[in-house]
């Protein structure tokens, strides 16, 4: 296990610990909303603008992301099938993997925010699974409809898949994990994963 | 005696040509006689973009059972699935629907979960993708930029 990835198995249980203490039933909705929120006020606080502070501008972003997700469920989706082969040690280590990989993809796409709107469109609950439905309206009055997929988990909702245009980001992994397990190994997926994620 | 011989042939070739024509009635027709074989589970999205009762469902490009029925539900579409009996389908299962090249018919991909729970009969499979748009997808790109 990486240093980095030790430093993350250990923020998420402070921030579990930290997340316990309100005791009021959230609903999805107003999870996403303040998670995005926050992440907005990150992104669009001048004082974080500077090159200098792009460290401290992503670790904060960093932060807000990683408790709103459940990172061993997006993991396990993924996996799919193969997920009952791996030793609990492996299935660790890829959930690290995981994370990092999708925050990696992601973090461009969130630092190039450039005045999108967020408009809330509904929400379906249906006992501990959630659905969330978003529009996000970019400056050229596109529409992007995103749906967030969350369970429930104690008193609040963590998010295990996101849909855009229909399109949903654990079958996306899904397929391709399996097409390179079919004609790998597994180590080869790890491997592939580590040079992904590997700091540059 | 002669004659009793000839009408018998006749009767019986008669009898196999009806019951051949009955089987390859209910072949092509995809009836199903003796009652429904294996369980349905349902789904619902929000654009089918045309699939059709009869569709296939395929798992891995192979078809294992078909759609059963398709209504509107609340403004989306529900749509029955039928499956063969000793084929679970796991609860984080995802139902997509796609369309065979580009302009082909729709039919629905089940890609396997890894869930230890599978989907109870007459349940419903609550991870779907909806049908992608290629002419609004298409619109989006010729019409977006102002």
């Amino acid at each position: 296990m990486s240093p980095t990835c030790l430093t993350r198995g250990i923020l998420s249980l402070f921030l579990v610990g930290a997340m316990a203490v309100p005791l009021m039933a959230a609903n999805p909705m107003e999870e996403i909303k303040q998670t995005t929120d926050k992440i907005l006020s990150i992104v669009t606080n001048p004082a974080l603008k500077a090159p200098s502070k792009t460290e401290e501008r992503e670790k904060l972003i960093h932060q807000a992301v990683y408790e709103r997700f459940d990172w061993e469920e997006m993991s396990r989706r993924s996996l799919a099938t193969h997920w009952a082969k791996r030793t609990p040690e492996e299935r660790k280590e890829f959930v690290c993997l995981f994370s990092e990989l999708l925050e990696r993809t992601y973090m461009k796409k969130v630092e190039g925010f450039s005045g999108e709107k967020v408009l809330y469109e509904g929400e379906a609950i249906e006992r501990d699974y959630a659905t969330v439905k978003v529009k996000i309206v970019t400056k050229r009055n596109k529409d992007i409809p995103v749906e967030y997929r969350l369970k429930k988990e104690g008193n609040n909702w963590f998010i295990y898949d996101v849909s855009i245009e229909g399109v949903s980001l654990v079958n996306n992994y899904r397929t391709q994990f399996n097409s390179i397990l079919f004609q790998s190994s597994y180590e080869d997926l790890v491997k592939r994963l580590r040079e992904k994620t590997e700091p540059k | 005696m002669k004659k009793i011989d000839l009408e018998l042939a006749v009767g019986l070739f008669i009898i196999a040509g009806i019951l051949c024509l009955g089987y390859l009635s209910v072949k092509l027709g995809k009836m199903e006689i003796i009652g429904e074989r294996g369980y349905e589970i349902y789904g619902v999205f929000s654009n089918i973009g045309g699939l059709k009762v009869g569709s296939s469902v395929e798992i891995a490009g192979v078809n294992v059972g078909r759609v059963k029925s398709i209504v509107l539900d609340d403004f989306q579409a529900r749509v029955v699935l039928n499956f063969p009996k000793d084929l679970p389908i796991q609860e984080d299962a995802i139902a997509s629907i796609k369309t065979r090249g580009l302009i082909g018919e729709k039919y629905i991909e089940i890609t396997p979960g890894g869930s230890e729970k599978v989907i109870k009969p007459g349940d419903r499979i609550r991870e779907t993708q909806p049908a992608i748009d290629m002419e609004e997808l298409i619109s989006k790109f010729v019409f977006g930029k102002i």
